[in-house]
């Protein structure tokens, strides 16, 4: 058992790895998305458009189009948030623990390391009737208090969809790809949208 | 007395040293701070001068950086070490560029609204509450979102965060995991040492201590942790020039244990000869303690070094002794001229006790004890421990030859008077300046400390140590209002890059007028609800949402004001507090200036607002304490001399005699301080106290050539110990004269110089006819 749980610590589940490697993008990678966030403090969640862009280990571009125009830029370890056409705000990616985690899974999913992946998170693969689905669980508890769940959904070598569950009830999903584009169900409930996210391409 | 109790002797009195000076150094506290050795200060704005001089809160800034790692480990390295810092007593702050959101003071948030300039142009009404939320609609939205959701029911105008950015550093390094770095990719932080940066001693302490924390924390192996500041420059010099003057010390003490060895033939000579010396040192230690406490680190140097006339007793003693009587006798010969110039220097140095300054007293004091007691040493305890067996120096043929020749010098009436011309002339070509009044330039530091200390500054935003801005008001609420009405002119100064930044007092605590006037502004609570409902038409927040936020609002309306007592209690409150002091009822605001381009035009501000504030440039503060000091030193060295003067005349009860002692020891004092100004040398305090010393040298050479002697072969004595004495301080002044810190270059080269006109002035012009005259110079 012990030898079992050492092993499963270290190395990733072998369909897990194989599907991780294949994710893998060449850099700069641009993809539309449509983000739908449910917060405890909102009645209704919100609803953004816009692009994400990865430029390669710890660079990542997310802009929003709609309802507002805004872009943040990771680079190193820092963020730099601009709204309209408003001052840049500077801030430390450490402050933004869920734009860290999404950070560090976004660089090692689209860099194909599944080893990054498993040393952060306990992966697990369920293969489903449309595609598969991704769950990683933050192993260290510095990450977990935050992060309860990050999930992607995809099909063949596509990731469709990345959702995120915050320790405090918060979560995000966000529609990648071709997903994007599509209708939202109404009223976008998790439940309706992870249909969205598993139903057929 | 027998060899063996001669032998005893000399082991006692060695111990007894020892012993005295073991407990000197326990009781003895050495204070490195110029201030006290200034005038004491007279009004409030001289005290608090005198505080800020090598004691502001900038020059207590350690600066460092760590390097040689990734920059996770680097930044775990910073943040250990601030840790350890912040528990260490010997440090009153350390940052390494955390900047929490919650700076502010959780007991104080409620007085977010009196503290944040928002209610000065906008009020808490429907409009203005709509916009706010749609924004922070906006950040929900946003990568932040995760840091404001704690904030946002009670502070939706996010006046915490309005808060921490006025608060924050304007000039802050790049952050990297939560700490400062530098575009290098060094990890910077910066520490505050309780002890003033002049205090060498305490900052090389301090600076010790941030080298062991940072060895110890794990990981730190291979990082390279590096050190500056202005404490940190300081420490190094000093111990530089510490390091230099021993080294020099120690060969030319070498040098004098071989000339003594030549001159007297006798290793015995060697274990005497620095007792009375040191004897008279710790006496002078010991009377400092009792009389005043502790004793200044300058008087200390000043100190020994005046004292340093007091190794000639035992020479004259040495060269003095006559075949065929005992040890006692031959010093009863010499005593009264020994006593002469040892009770003359005391009245002289009777003129510093009466000077009024604390420096100068201790000065007197050391000095004067210091004296009496080598003297007395000299006089009483020293021919008893003397060899029994010994060679008279008048018996050396080289010796009698150097007599006759000195006998035969052609001495020109006129050439005293030629060199006076000559001196005054010197003195009145020589170029400008005649004083350096900065002491640091005596001791200077390495450019290439100086330039990382500015890279470094200028990196972390760090204070500058010269200027200061100080607020005069009589309140402390007065400075506040007088801070707030200058901010704008701030303003002004950094967009016109006259300055990079200004940390006034108001940026931390507004008046208690800007507080009421905000106060005044916030609604009470059913018109806040309903510009609150007005605003939240259609918005998707959570009903009762921002119920804290309006409690909050409420809590403030009633609020007594925040007086700078209570706001000093909370974390940011230290810097309020090292920023406003109260002096003799009367209230300053010093505010620290980083990166001045425009000294002149800053200092302007006390045009413009009839003096209230003032730009304080502490380097010319603290020239012109300097400068006050040398007057007070020179007005003593008048007296003195007056006094000095008074004295040999009241014991010669002769003006000629009195007249042969004092004019070559004047005129070689004016010709030495000639030559330097000749050479373009400044003078500092150091050359006033080096060519003190010399003039109580010459004092010696001329009484003693002056003196009546009963033949040529006590004559050829005087010669001998005179020689000893001048070849010996030559020696030793002049090998502190080839170093290469200035201050050290200063006192040997000025002495030695001073020494040589002495002697070559009292052959001239002290030497009796009856010696001169003399030709019976083989026995």
């Amino acid at each position: 058992m012990l030898i079992l749980a050492a092993l499963s610590a270290t190395a990733p589940p072998p369909d897990a790895a194989q599907l991780i490697a294949r994710l893998k993008r060449p850099v700069p990678a641009t993809t539309a998305y449509t983000e739908v966030r449910f917060l405890r403090q909102l009645t209704r969640p919100l609803v953004l458009r816009g692009e994400l862009e990865y430029g390669g280990a710890d660079r990542l571009g997310k802009r929003v189009d709609t309802p507002y125009r805004e872009t943040t830029q990771i680079e190193g370890g820092s963020v730099t948030l601009t709204r309209g056409n408003g001052e840049p705000r500077h801030f430390d990616l450490d402050r933004a623990p869920e734009l860290k985690t999404l950070m560090g899974g976004f660089s090692a999913l689209l860099g194909g390391d599944a080893a990054t992946l498993q040393a952060l998170y306990t992966i697990s693969l369920v293969d489903n009737a449309n595609g598969w689905t991704l769950s990683l669980a933050p192993r260290a508890a510095a990450l977990a208090k935050p992060l309860r769940e990050f999930v992607i959904d995809g099909a063949g070598d596509e990731p469709r969809c990345f959702s995120l569950r915050q320790a405090n009830g918060d979560a995000s999903v966000m529609l990648l790809g071709a997903l994007a584009g599509a209708a939202l169900p109404n009223p976008p409930t998790p439940a309706a949208l992870a249909a969205l996210c598993h139903a057929a391409p | 007395m027998s060899t063996r109790g001669r032998l005893a002797g000399i082991v006692l009195w060695w111990l007894l040293l020892a012993l005295a000076a073991i407990g000197v150094q326990r009781t003895l506290v050495v204070g490195n701070d110029l201030r006290s050795f200034m005038p004491p200060p007279q009004n409030a704005d001289q005290k608090v001068l005198m505080d800020e001089i090598g004691n502001g809160a900038a020059s207590r800034l350690l600066l460092l950086a760590i390097s040689g790692a990734p920059p996770d480990e680097l930044a775990a390295l910073s943040r250990g070490l601030v840790r350890e810092l912040r528990s260490d007593p010997r440090f009153t702050q350390a940052y390494a560029g955390e900047q929490s959101t919650t700076s502010l003071d959780p007991a104080l948030l409620p007085y977010r609204y009196l503290l944040s300039p928002t209610l000065d142009h906008a009020q808490l009404d429907a409009a203005f509450l709509r916009e706010q939320l749609d924004e922070r609609l906006q950040d929900l939205g946003s990568p932040a979102a995760a840091a404001l959701e704690d904030l946002l029911p009670r502070d939706p105008t996010l006046e915490t965060l309005a808060i921490a950015q006025r608060w924050a550093p304007r000039h802050a390094p790049a952050l990297r995991d939560g700490v400062w770095f530098s575009p290098r990719g060094e990890a910077l932080l910066i520490a505050a040492t309780r002890a003033p940066g002049l205090d060498a001693a305490a900052q090389a302490d301090a600076i010790a201590a941030v080298r062991a924390a940072f060895a110890a924390l794990p990981g730190a192996g291979k990082a390279k942790l590096e050190i500056s500041g202005p404490g940190y420059i300081g420490a190094q010099v000093a111990a530089s020039t510490r390091a230099e003057a021993e080294r020099l010390s120690i060969a030319g003490a070498a040098g004098f244990a071989v000339l003594l060895l030549i001159a007297y033939r006798s290793a015995s000579i060697l274990a005497l000869v620095a007792l009375p010396l040191l004897s008279g040192a710790l006496a002078g230690l010991a009377a400092i303690i009792l009389v005043f406490g502790g004793a200044h680190g300058i008087t200390l140097a000043f100190g020994f070094t005046l004292l340093g006339v007091a190794q000639e007793y035992p020479v004259r003693v040495f060269s003095h002794r006559r075949a065929g009587v005992d040890a006692a006798t031959s010093v009863r010969a010499v005593w009264p001229l020994l006593r002469l110039a040892i009770v003359s220097a005391c009245i002289a140095y009777l003129a510093f006790l009466a000077s009024g300054v604390p420096g100068l007293q201790q000065l007197a004091v050391f000095t004067i004890a210091g004296l009496l007691v080598a003297g007395a040493a000299t006089r009483w305890l020293l021919p008893s421990l003397l060899p029994p067996q010994f060679r008279d120096v008048a018996d050396s043929p080289l010796l009698a030859r150097m007599q006759a020749r000195l006998a035969a010098m052609p001495r020109p009436r006129a050439l005293p008077w030629i060199a006076l011309a000559f001196g005054l002339l010197a003195l009145w070509l020589a170029p400008a300046p005649l004083w350096q009044n900065d002491l640091a330039a005596l001791a200077p530091a390495p450019p290439a400390a100086l330039a990382r200390e500015g890279e470094l500054r200028n990196a972390l935003g760090a204070p500058e140590v010269r200027y200061l801005l100080v607020l005069h008001a009589d309140s402390a609420d007065g400075v506040l209002r007088l801070s707030e009405r200058m901010a704008p002119l701030v303003e002004k100064w950094i967009a016109t890059h006259a300055v990079d930044d200004v940390e006034l007092p108001s940026r931390y605590l507004p008046s208690s007028e800007t507080q009421r006037a905000r106060q005044a502004r916030l609604p009470d609570r059913a018109t806040l609800n309903s510009a609150l409902d007005v605003a939240l038409h259609d918005l998707p927040f959570q009903p009762g949402l921002f119920a804290p936020f309006v409690d909050d609002v409420q809590a403030a309306r009633t609020l007594p004001l925040l007086t700078p007592h209570a706001f000093e209690q909370s974390p940011f409150g230290a810097r309020l507090a090292a920023m406003l002091v109260e002096r003799d009822g009367a209230w300053y605001g010093l505010a620290t200036l980083d990166g001045v381009h425009d000294a002149a035009g800053l200092a302007q501000i006390a045009e413009h607002t009839d003096g209230a504030a003032k730009l304080l440039d502490l380097k010319t503060a603290s020239e012109d304490l300097v400068a006050q000091y040398r007057t007070r030193i020179l007005q003593a060295l008048g007296v003195a001399f007056v006094l000095l003067v008074l004295a040999v005349g009241g014991a010669f009860r002769d003006v000629r005699r009195a007249w042969h002692v004092l004019a070559p020891m004047s005129l070689a004092t004016l010709l030495a301080i000639a030559v330097l100004r000749a050479c373009g040398v400044p003078l500092s305090l150091f050359h006033l106290v080096a060519i003190t010393l010399a003039a109580g040298l010459g004092l010696h050479y001329a009484l003693f050539f002056e003196r009546p002697v009963a033949d040529a072969a006590e004559a050829r004595r005087t010669l001998h110990a005179t020689l000893v004495c001048v070849i010996a301080a030559v020696l030793v002044f002049g090998l502190l004269a080839t170093s290469t810190v200035p201050v050290l270059r200063a006192i040997g080269a000025t002495v030695a110089l001073g020494v040589a006109f002495h002697f070559v002035l009292s052959t001239q012009m002290a030497m009796r006819p009856d010696s001169r005259a003399s030709n019976d110079h083989a026995r």
